[in-house]
């Protein structure tokens, strides 16, 4: 095919479904990256049942918003090692498929791939915490609230590097600082008053926080039940749109 | 070497390898901030979320935990550069035909790696001593010299496992999840942030195989945190220098040097 018979422009979204299968093949053959997806996690569960069993039901919870925040962090992994090491992002991008078919496809992927110790999470939280119906419901759009956050952060982050060794550790700090230290994995009341209003406005720690209240473990009041529920929708929706624009950005190479 | 030295009477065939490391480890981190503030950071992360979930009187002991812990996880730091070096960099058939020999480049990037993880031990001895002096258990010069010496044994321990697994890792994409995996499992199974005598009974039995146990049930006692006799502390001193010296050997063996 000749440069002049290309198409002009790509459609939006176009190659999404077949980047996502591909990213699901890829990433299926990572058994090892899956099991260390759990680590933190499960190192904090194990905390928790050993030194703490009543808090048990929040940790899981908060365990499955963990996990779903730390996709962003596989995102930001794959993302780097496909354009550093491999240079195989100029290859997709030079194709018919779209910049924000590339990062969703990735995305869905890790997400499909990864999905599978949250079930197993989940499961474990219904026998221990017995969830309505509705909160659960509740749990899996905060979840999925979250990932769509983290995903955008990873996909934008990933873009930033030069060095395949250095990911892991500014990686390993950016998603064990917002998602540890915030009470994610603890009931929010054990927090710092003074600083409650910035764990709301933090996507893990607010998806947590609305998430606890719903079970009864943590009392908010309207005002910081709002600004949990308004700074996540917000921040969620702006960086979406930001990491869309983004990855159409860098492949102009602007 | 002796064809070495007739063929290029110039070449120096001795050195300076530790100091070498040194340079190394202190430029990736230099380079690199965030490499020496994520294992900073971890252990203290882990520290602030016990503190919330555990009786202060534990402060003492989850301090000695993310100690070792640290000192452990220098071990998936040796895997990473060891196997980096040799897999992307193609460096390591450059150190077998050098006049290094393996010991000495297990050395080295054990030392280069130590040198990252100096500040945070630096910070947790004194918060070390912070917190024993408050929960009546103060770091005494024997408690300290007990630390250093498990701490140094783990160190070579680790770094030797880390070293070995790394002949055996084929690709750059297993090496950050393998020496995750291997080295916080091993940490988690031994009690390093929980007493010993807090976990189930098969979980107990386990933990007795690993010398981590040994080094913190004996730093634990040094310090007056879990009480331990004079006989216990020798007795654990022992097992932990026989499970370290078995875990060498077979590490050692595990580790290809010039022939893979």
């Amino acid at each position: 095919m000749r440069t002049s018979d290309l198409p002009p422009s790509t459609r939006a979204f176009r190659g999404l479904s077949a980047f996502l299968w591909t990213e699901v093949l890829v990433q299926a053959h990572e058994e090892l990256a899956m099991a260390t997806s759990m680590l933190v996690q499960g190192v904090l569960l194990v905390f928790v049942y050993i030194l703490a069993p009543a808090l048990l039901g929040v940790a899981l919870v908060g365990a499955i918003l963990y996990s779903t925040f730390t996709m962003g962090s596989r995102v930001l992994n794959e993302a780097a090692y496909v354009r550093i090491d491999h240079k195989a992002n100029d290859l997709y991008l030079a194709g018919p498929m779209s910049p924000e078919a590339y990062f969703l496809g990735m995305a869905g992927g890790i997400l499909v791939v990864y999905l599978t110790p949250v079930i197993i999470l989940g499961i474990l939280t219904m026998v221990v915490v017995h969830l309505t119906l509705l909160q659960g419901l509740l749990i899996l759009a905060l979840a999925a609230t979250v990932w769509v956050f983290s995903a955008s952060v990873g996909y934008i982050f990933s873009t930033f590097f030069r060095d395949n060794r250095a990911i892991w550790a500014y990686s390993s700090l950016f998603f064990n600082v917002f998602g540890v230290l915030p009470p994610v994995f603890y009931p929010f009341a054990l927090f710092p008053a003074a600083l409650r209003p910035v764990a709301l406005l933090m996507p893990p720690s607010a998806a947590a926080a609305i998430a606890q209240a719903s079970l009864g473990i943590t009392q908010l009041t309207a005002g910081e039940l709002s600004l949990a529920v308004g700074g996540l929708a917000v921040e969620t929706t702006l960086l979406f749109l930001f990491a869309i624009y983004w990855a159409r950005r860098t492949v102009r190479g602007d | 070497m002796a064809a070495m030295r007739s063929e290029f009477p110039q070449v120096p065939t001795t050195g300076r390898a530790l100091p070498a490391f040194l340079i190394v480890g202190w430029r990736w981190i230099s380079r690199n901030p965030a490499v020496s503030i994520t294992p900073i950071l971890l252990p203290f992360i882990f520290l602030y979320f016990l503190s919330l979930i555990s009786p202060p009187s534990l402060l003492p002991l989850e301090i000695v935990g993310a100690m070792l812990f640290t000192m452990q996880n220098i071990g998936s730091w040796v895997l990473g550069d060891s196997a980096t070096w040799r897999i992307e960099c193609s460096l390591q058939d450059m150190f077998v035909a050098s006049p290094l020999g393996r010991i000495r480049y297990l050395f080295g990037i054990a030392f280069s790696n130590l040198i990252a993880m100096l500040p945070a031990l630096a910070i947790l001895t004194a918060l070390l001593a912070w917190a024993g002096a408050r929960q009546g258990t103060p770091l005494t010069a024997f408690g300290f010299l007990v630390l250093v010496a498990c701490l140094g044994v783990l160190w070579v321990l680790f770094s030797s496992i880390g070293i070995g697994i790394s002949s055996r890792v084929r690709t750059q994409r297993e090496i950050w999840p393998v020496g995750n995996l291997t080295f916080t499992i091993l940490g988690m199974l031994s009690p390093l942030y929980y007493p010993l005598s807090a976990l189930p009974p098969l979980w107990q039995d386990v933990a007795r195989f690993l010398p981590t146990t040994y080094a913190a049930l004996l730093v634990q006692g040094a310090l007056g945190i879990t009480p331990a006799s004079a006989t216990q502390m020798i007795f654990y001193a022992l097992l932990l220098m026989t499970c370290a010296a078995v875990g060498v050997v077979i590490t050692l063996r595990l580790y290809r040097w010039g022939e893979g």
